[in-house]
């Protein structure tokens, strides 16, 4: 009797079959990794684009665009307190409960009881202060380079959503606490989306029109904030403003790519000068390059500049960069984490108003706008100021100084100008109004629509309208009275948001400090 | 294809990277340090360090008038207690099997959820359960009975 | 690229350091993990982790027994820390109902500062511990109390009658057993006033006596008066296990603070509303002349010693009230809280008092005139006299009360007098019910001590002449009562709800004979600094002062 051997195809089989056992750990990494390691142009251009995470960037970057002054890393860093925000937001979910019988409780456990709890609120806080700040700054580094200009128009127009919806994401998270200081902010909130009624009361018409009151019902879903507000703020907070942030953030990062990287001068290649010899090496090999991938297409092609000899690869250059810049602003807020507590007062007590009732920062300029008309400061001045910053990358088509820290038609010294003016106006404006009072002071009967067409609000307006229209036409450009018009709402914007945060007190008096607040 | 003539160097060639890029190494490391602890600390978050349920200690007056034999599980609570002459003692009324609420019936209790019974000293007479009902610590004070669910004794200890 | 590194490197370096700081902070440093460590328990060190009281139909999560660890239930005895000590028998369990339904204070702290609640946007802070039982007035506000003197009274018989010998009362006394050693003990009367006594506790007293044979039947119990019953029917009521807080329960209802301030819907407006005093938000309230410690007790003290000085334009007068009485009124301020809990919760006083009715005072005549008429009328109706105020009138006086109907004394009480300090206490404004006002009646008259003289001659028998009573008031009332009768140092005259309700025997005889030991003297009595009226003159001025009575 001959023992007969297994089929050699067999014994292959489950020979392949441990062989492959034993190299699955080596063949996981490979397939998960692609292109190896990246030490060669190819390998580090795969590791770009093979890579869902990094295939929004290019995969070599040009060097102006990694120069400390030509960003200052602000988008990263906004971007960067918003993945803050989102990982620390979900991390608050797990306990917050959004009911106003619990929703204060619910915070005290974070503060509390909770492992990592208030350490995380804090960061979460921080990081959307931060955020808004980053936000602001960005917005006015791509105002400043000149960087909405064509073909940026778009983006532009993609990132002042981005700044509303930055907004909005802040002052919808300020409810959640339920503690005195929400519940006033957002009572607040909401009567200025209900103070078109200011207009529509006027003309006789909120019998039939009433915008105002509607915008009101949509935000609270009731006539005063209480369960049912908080739940649409928390719907609001957690998912439908995220996720549209989400969604604009992917355009506007994809639009930067489209519209050829981020703006340069024109004259960039020539002011960078040649490559240093220890740096990655340029594009060497084939140095005729052609374009006539780009030439099929229709229309405008992507803006392409003026070829790869003043690249870096991306990886590691770029990614050194923004690494560290998310670094910086994690360290940012962790340390602001640490230094200040994320405030929370009383229980939200519905007969007892907070005095004063101030919004959260980034609002006090609008709500000492708000003082004289809810109409005009909450609504109509944003509107117009909205509306100016959209129309600013079509009205103008100037090339001139794209790319430069205050490029164009007067410069530096205009800007500075402008500053002076800016501050100026306000400073005048508001002193004025604080010595003096307005309108209904001197006339107490006065209509209220006086009121909303002529306050000090829209009078600083017209003033900085009337400046920059002066600046087109003193240096023939629109980027002028671009120029000057932006910065003096830039200026208008800091100096009431300072009035607001420290120079008001109770009935929303003017104190000096807030040490003079009667009762302390 | 093999020559002798010198290759003309190609960009995608490795390129030489300087041999030890300390600051690099230590700058990702110092990053990758920093996620991980503070994914640690993270990762804790999500278990709570306090129960939001009541405390399982709690006072109950039993009814005068229990009979012998007779349950009477107090509101709210999942033990059930008897009293007889020995004295009183409390059972566990959560299934060993996956954690239902039993019903005390005449014989002893019964699971609504997967048929497992058990006898009136709580051990398994059939079904999926794998231990018997644990009879939980009781002190008798007056006419108050202190319970700690938290607290096991063996079975036959009355208080 | 290398600032880039060096950047990332630097930034990663910071932001570890900075989470190992703060992970050591919560997992080390924490104040209670070092109080838990230090204690120890029969069987060594105790687990060091959170512990809590959780009471879900209060909403209640006390974190307080995560350092006081000897209050959570099940716990061993621990030693260390006096923190950590056995919460006293106080009739609660802390396990039951949690700390902060009594204590106040932010049970869900986990941090000392936090957890007493001094801290800002807190505020409802711990009541301070040596005013510890005014906790209690977040459920028991509504116990039934008498004032000072009739408590003191019911005390004294107490005592007097050897009660002491077989009965406990708040940690004294009970010696003797009735039946012996190894009898029955005598009750713990204590508590006797939350968990109720036989109302004929002393018939039954007697029954047994009657049974016993010598020993403290005999010896420590005999035959009692109704006074004496009534006082001790009254101090047992109020033996609720919180001796000072009655006590100063009823130097409230003694010093006739609800004159001007209402609790619970009755009493006067002059003041604000107490119903909720002791809940007052510290962050509200203005600590500039306040010594001591900026807390609510501090400054309820100082506003007893100067009203004024803390609250711009407060009326209310410097009562020279003594150091432990102001300590009294601070704690029953304190007590004034109203715990919003389920009614489920609620103790048989506040479903008496808040849902059937009942009363949160005694009811008899002199704590009744105590509460609502002593801090005006003095607290034996002699008058009184604020600074920078009229001299508020005394109605026990005998010569009013001599011709003082009580229909005048009640509709007097009920309406008021319109436009003057005294408001009207009926129902619908001051709260007093009909019973009540005719109670206080028959105080006022027990305190003048004589009964009203009958008359019978109509209300209106006056027939004088109008303009010679006209001249006699100018020449001789207006000073005090004023041109027109307005009042001044004297009562209003022109007063519709005087005139109303006087009868011209009143107004004549109050001319008449004055009112002894006040400033009004009778003007039929000899003086040596004015004429003496005759009758028809009398008259006159009454006739002059019924011409007031249509005027608007």
């Amino acid at each position: 009797m001959v023992v007969l051997a297994p089929p050699p195809e067999k014994h292959d089989a489950l020979r392949r079959f441990f062989a492959n056992l034993r190299a699955t750990p080596a063949r996981v990494k490979d397939s998960a990794f692609r292109g190896g390691k990246p030490n060669t142009d190819r390998t580090r251009s795969t590791f770009v684009f093979g890579n869902v995470f990094l295939h929004l960037h290019p995969v070599r970057t040009h060097r102006w665009s990694l120069r400390w002054t030509a960003t200052m890393g602000l988008g990263i860093a906004s971007l960067a307190a918003f993945l803050i925000t989102l990982i620390t937001g979900v991390l608050l979910m797990f306990y917050y409960k959004p009911h106003p019988a619990i929703a204060y409780d619910s915070m005290k456990d974070i503060a509390f009881v909770v492992p990592t709890g208030n350490l995380i609120r804090n960061i979460h806080r921080w990081a959307a202060n931060v955020m808004v700040l980053t936000v602001i700054l960005h917005m006015a580094r791509a105002f400043y380079t000149g960087a909405y200009r064509a073909p940026r128009e778009f983006n532009w127009l993609i990132g002042m959503g981005l700044l509303v919806l930055t907004l909005g994401l802040s002052f919808t998270g300020y409810l959640l606490p339920w503690d005195q200081l929400a519940y006033w902010a957002i009572t607040i909130g909401a009567n200025i989306a209900q103070s078109p009624r200011e207009v529509t009361d006027a003309l006789g018409l909120t019998e039939t029109f009433d915008v105002g009151g509607l915008q009101k019902l949509l935000l609270l879903g009731s006539d005063t904030v209480g369960e049912e507000a908080l739940i649409r703020f928390y719907l609001l907070h957690v998912m439908i403003l995220p996720l549209g942030l989400v969604a604009l953030l992917s355009v506007h990062f994809w639009r930067i790519r489209k519209d050829g990287g981020l703006v340069r001068p024109a004259d960039a290649d020539r002011r960078l000068g040649p490559v240093h010899a220890a740096d990655y090496p340029v594009f060497t090999e084939e140095p005729r390059k052609t374009y006539q991938l780009a030439a099929v297409v229709r229309g405008k092609s992507g803006a392409v500049a003026r070829g790869p000899e003043n690249t870096v690869p991306s990886m590691p250059h770029l990614f050194y960069a923004e690494l560290a810049v998310t670094m910086l602003t994690i360290a940012i807020c962790v340390a602001l984490a640490l230094v200040s507590d994320a405030p929370l007062k009383e229980l939200a007590n519905p007969q007892v108003p907070e005095n004063p009732a101030k919004a959260p920062w980034y609002f006090l300029g609008l709500q000492e706008l708000v003082a004289y008309s809810a109409f005009m400061g909450g609504v109509g001045i944003p509107g117009i100021v909205l509306l100016g910053l959209g129309l600013i990358p079509y009205l103008d088509r100037e090339k001139d100084g794209t790319g430069e820290w205050f490029g164009g038609p007067g410069g530096k010294a205009l800007v500075l100008q402008a500053l002076f003016v800016g501050f100026g106006a306000a400073l005048a404006i508001e002193a004025f109004a604080i010595r003096y009072g307005w309108l209904r002071e001197w006339i107490p009967d006065i209509q209220q629509l006086w009121i909303t067409v002529f306050n000090p609000g829209t009078v600083l307006t017209a003033i900085y309208a009337a400046y920059s229209i002066w600046l087109v036409k003193r240096h023939q450009s629109t980027r002028a009275g671009a120029l000057g018009l932006f910065t003096c709402f830039l200026c208008g914007f800091v100096l009431l948001t300072i009035v607001g945060v420290w120079f008001r007190g109770p009935n929303w008096d003017f104190y000096w400090s807030p040490s003079d607040w009667p009762g302390h | 294809m093999s020559s002798n003539a010198p290759i003309k160097p190609s960009r995608l060639d490795p390129e030489p990277v300087p041999r030890r890029d300390f600051l690099g190494k230590a700058s990702l490391w110092a990053a990758a340090a920093t996620g991980v602890f503070a994914t640690l600390g993270i990762a804790r978050l999500p278990k709570a360090a306090v129960l939001s349920s009541p405390s399982r200690k709690f006072k109950v007056t039993l009814p005068e008038n229990l009979p012998e034999g007779q349950a009477f599980v107090p509101p709210g609570r999942s033990v059930a207690l008897f009293r007889d002459k020995e004295g009183v003692h409390a059972v566990s009324i959560v299934c060993t099997h996956l954690g239902c609420i039993v019903k005390p019936n005449a014989n002893g209790f019964e699971c609504p959820c997967h048929g497992s019974r058990f006898a009136a000293d709580g051990a398994v007479t059939k079904g999926p359960a794998p231990a018997p009902l644990p009879w939980r610590k009781v002190t008798v004070d007056g006419s108050d009975c202190m319970v700690d669910e938290d607290a096991s004794v063996p079975p036959g200890t009355k208080a | 690229m290398q600032a880039n590194k060096h950047l990332l490197l630097w930034t990663s370096l910071v932001t570890l350091a900075l989470l190992v700081f703060a992970a050591a902070n919560e997992n080390v440093f924490k104040e209670w993990r070092r109080v838990q460590s230090a204690a120890s328990g029969p069987s060594g060190p105790i687990d060091v982790h959170l512990r809590q009281v959780v009471v879900p139909t209060l909403a209640v999560a006390d974190r307080c027994v995560t350092c006081h660890v000897g209050m959570a239930a099940g716990e061993p005895v621990v030693a260390g820390d006096p923190t950590l000590k056995r919460h006293p028998d106080v009739g609660h369990d802390p396990n039951v109902m949690g700390c902060t339904a009594c204590h106040a204070g932010q049970g869900r702290a986990t941090e000392k500062a936090a957890a007493h609640g001094d801290v800002h946007f807190w505020p409802t802070p711990m009541i301070p511990l040596r005013y510890a039982d005014a906790g209690c007035g977040g459920c028991h506000t509504h116990i039934a109390v008498p004032t000072v003197d009739r408590l003191a009274a019911g005390e004294r018989a107490f005592e007097r009658n050897d009660c002491l010998a077989c009965h406990k009362l708040d940690g004294r006394g009970g010696t003797l057993r009735p039946l012996g050693a190894g009898g029955m003990e005598g009750p713990d009367l204590s508590f006797v006033g939350a968990r109720a006594f036989r109302v004929d506790w002393y018939d039954a007293h007697l029954a047994r006596r009657g049974e016993a044979s010598g020993g403290p039947w005999d010896d420590s119990f005999g035959p009692l008066s109704r006074e004496d019953r009534d006082a001790l029917d009254a101090f047992l009521r109020s033996r609720v296990g919180a001796p000072k807080l009655v006590q100063a329960k009823a130097t409230f209802n003694s010093l006739g603070c609800r004159g001007c301030h209402k609790i619970a819907g009755v009493g006067g407006d002059d003041g604000p509303e107490l119903t909720l005093e002791g809940a007052k938000d510290p962050g509200r309230i203005d600590f500039t002349h306040v010594r001591g410690e900026h807390d609510l007790a501090n400054w309820l003290a100082e506003h007893f010693r100067s009203p004024a000085t803390l609250v711009p334009g407060s009326q209310m007068p410097v009562l020279s009230l003594s150091e432990p009485q102001i300590d009294l009124l601070v704690r029953y301020m304190l007590s004034l809280r109203r715990a919003n809990v389920p009614e489920a919760w609620w103790p048989k006083d506040r479903v008496r008092a808040e849902r059937l009715g009942e009363r949160e005072f005694s009811v008899d005549g002199a704590t009744l005139y105590g509460s609502f008429c002593a801090a005006c009328h003095g607290p034996n109706g002699e008058g009184m006299r604020y600074p920078g105020m009229p001299a508020f009138p005394a109605i026990g006086n005998p010569d009013f009360l001599a011709v003082a109907s009580d229909e005048f004394l009640t509709s007097t009480i009920a309406h008021g007098r319109p436009g003057r300090r005294m408001g009207a206490w009926g129902e619908g404004s001051g709260g007093l019910r009909a019973s009540e006002i005719a109670t206080v009646v028959a105080h006022l008259r027990s305190l003048g001590g004589v009964a009203l003289e009958p008359d019978s001659r109509a209300p209106r028998w006056v027939r004088g002449d109008a303009a010679l009573g006209a001249q006699l008031y100018g020449a001789h009332c207006m000073q005090c009562h004023g041109a027109r009768g307005e009042g001044g140092e004297g009562p209003a005259l022109a007063n519709a709800g005087l005139l109303a309700n006087a009868t011209d025997t009143y107004l004549f005889e109050t001319i008449r004979r004055g009112r002894r030991g006040t400033t009004m003297q009778g003007f039929a009595q000899p003086s040596t600094v004015r004429p003496t009226l005759a009758d028809p003159e009398i008259e006159s001025i009454v006739t002059f002062l019924r011409s007031w009575e249509n005027q608007p």
